[in-house]
């Protein structure tokens, strides 16, 4: 079964339909009515998405990323010949979006992604390997 | 065990005369409902032990929600509720939070929760800071084609600069945002940025008539932003974020 209904709309956007787990796994552990003594969830396997989610606060190797992220960009940035609609369309195409996909993103689609064996899945979020898998 | 004393997994609350979604619970258990005065809790027999927040789990709790909120207005649960027994779904939820529960259903009752995420390309993003920041640019343009383990602190400087604009550009983003949808929501919640590239991660309570107004001007924003920001609209769900218990002691 689908997880992931796309619904017809704008390219701009991209829409799921509530049935996407993946987009309400958030919702469904953080919000909606609780008695928190009556609370019996198990939290293997989600713990390791909250671990990723803080490494990504600004730390030294945050702020190495970035400045590398920068300098690699100079190169390019400063041959302004390069017009905004061709750059636009390098994004899209280029492999530029894997790699700046987020951590936690790309742990959530290990969990929930198009494997349907959950060892696999596990293992994915757990060498935060999902940005890879993607490309895959 | 009778199957009034098993304990109950609870989904969510529903007005009594409700009838329940099909399909079945967690683990292919059966739903049914407990009524309570004008309330029901829409509720499946419980396994033993913790709930494993796995993804069949998680999935069945959300479509059974979700398949409820087709009927009606309904008050979601937040995943892993677990009562004892019927009674205690009775008395210490539907009986206890009475009050509560009638006065949320009666002002979510025909509204629905939209999610909007919006997530920088990284790329874009950088490009906008370098060109916005002169001071970005030199630190960049002193540190290039140095080697990698040269000049440590100069590129912690420079990447604590780049984490510092960027804040800046989710605020000025952010506000944006807010103030394209807000008029067309009933409530709004911005949640807490969970990585690092993200400008926007808000909860928008919306009417439900008002929800094509609400997708076209999603899209707008969508269209002025393409290339720069990525945006993630998902709904129409329950009203997950605009449900609360009072705090327990």
């Amino acid at each position: 079964m689908a997880t992931t209904v796309q619904r017809p709309g704008g390219a701009y956007v991209q829409r799921s339909s509530s049935g996407g787990l993946y987009e309400v796994i958030d919702v469904i552990l953080d919000k909606g009515l609780v008695i928190d003594v009556f609370l019996r969830v198990s939290l293997v396997g989600i713990e390791l998405l909250t671990v990723d989610a803080r490494i990504v606060i600004a730390s030294v190797d945050t702020y190495l990323r970035f400045a590398e992220a920068v300098n690699r960009l100079e190169i390019t940035g400063t041959e302004q010949s390069e017009g905004l609609p061709q750059l636009m369309q390098d994004m899209t195409e280029g492999g530029a979006g894997n790699k700046t996909r987020g951590v936690l993103e790309g742990a959530k689609e290990s969990l929930f992604g198009s494997s349907d064996d959950d060892g696999d899945s596990r293992e994915g979020s757990r060498s935060r390997a999902g940005s890879d898998r993607r490309s895959k | 065990m009778s199957a009034q004393a098993k304990p109950k997994y609870v989904y969510g609350v529903v007005p009594k005369a409700a009838s329940l979604p099909r399909g079945t619970g967690i683990r292919r258990s059966r739903l049914h409902a407990i009524e309570d005065g004008e309330l029901a809790a829409i509720v499946s027999d419980a396994p033993e032990g913790e709930i494993q927040a796995g993804r069949e789990e998680l999935l069945t709790h959300a479509r059974v929600l979700e398949r409820a909120r087709d009927r009606g207005v309904v008050l979601p649960m937040r995943f892993g509720v677990v009562m004892p027994d019927e009674d205690a779904v009775r008395h210490e939820l539907l009986e206890g939070y009475r009050d509560e529960l009638l006065l949320q259903m009666r002002e979510l009752e025909g509204k629905a929760e939209l999610r909007l995420r919006a997530v920088y390309d990284q790329d874009a993003l950088m490009k906008e800071i370098v060109k916005a920041h002169s001071d970005i640019a030199g630190l960049s343009a002193a540190l290039r084609d140095r080697p990698a383990d040269a000049m440590y602190y100069e590129r912690i400087e420079l990447g604590q600069k780049v984490a510092a604009a960027i804040e800046q550009a989710a605020i000025v983003d952010l506000s944006a945002i807010l103030d394209a949808l807000e008029p067309l929501a009933v409530a709004a919640q911005v949640e807490e940025p969970d990585h690092e590239h993200v400008a926007a991660n808000v909860s928008f309570l919306v009417e439900e008539a008002q929800i094509p107004a609400f997708d076209a001007a999603v899209d707008e924003l969508g269209r002025q932003n393409d290339g720069r920001l990525r945006f993630k609209y998902t709904g129409p769900l329950p009203p997950y974020s605009f449900v609360e218990l009072p705090a327990q002691d």
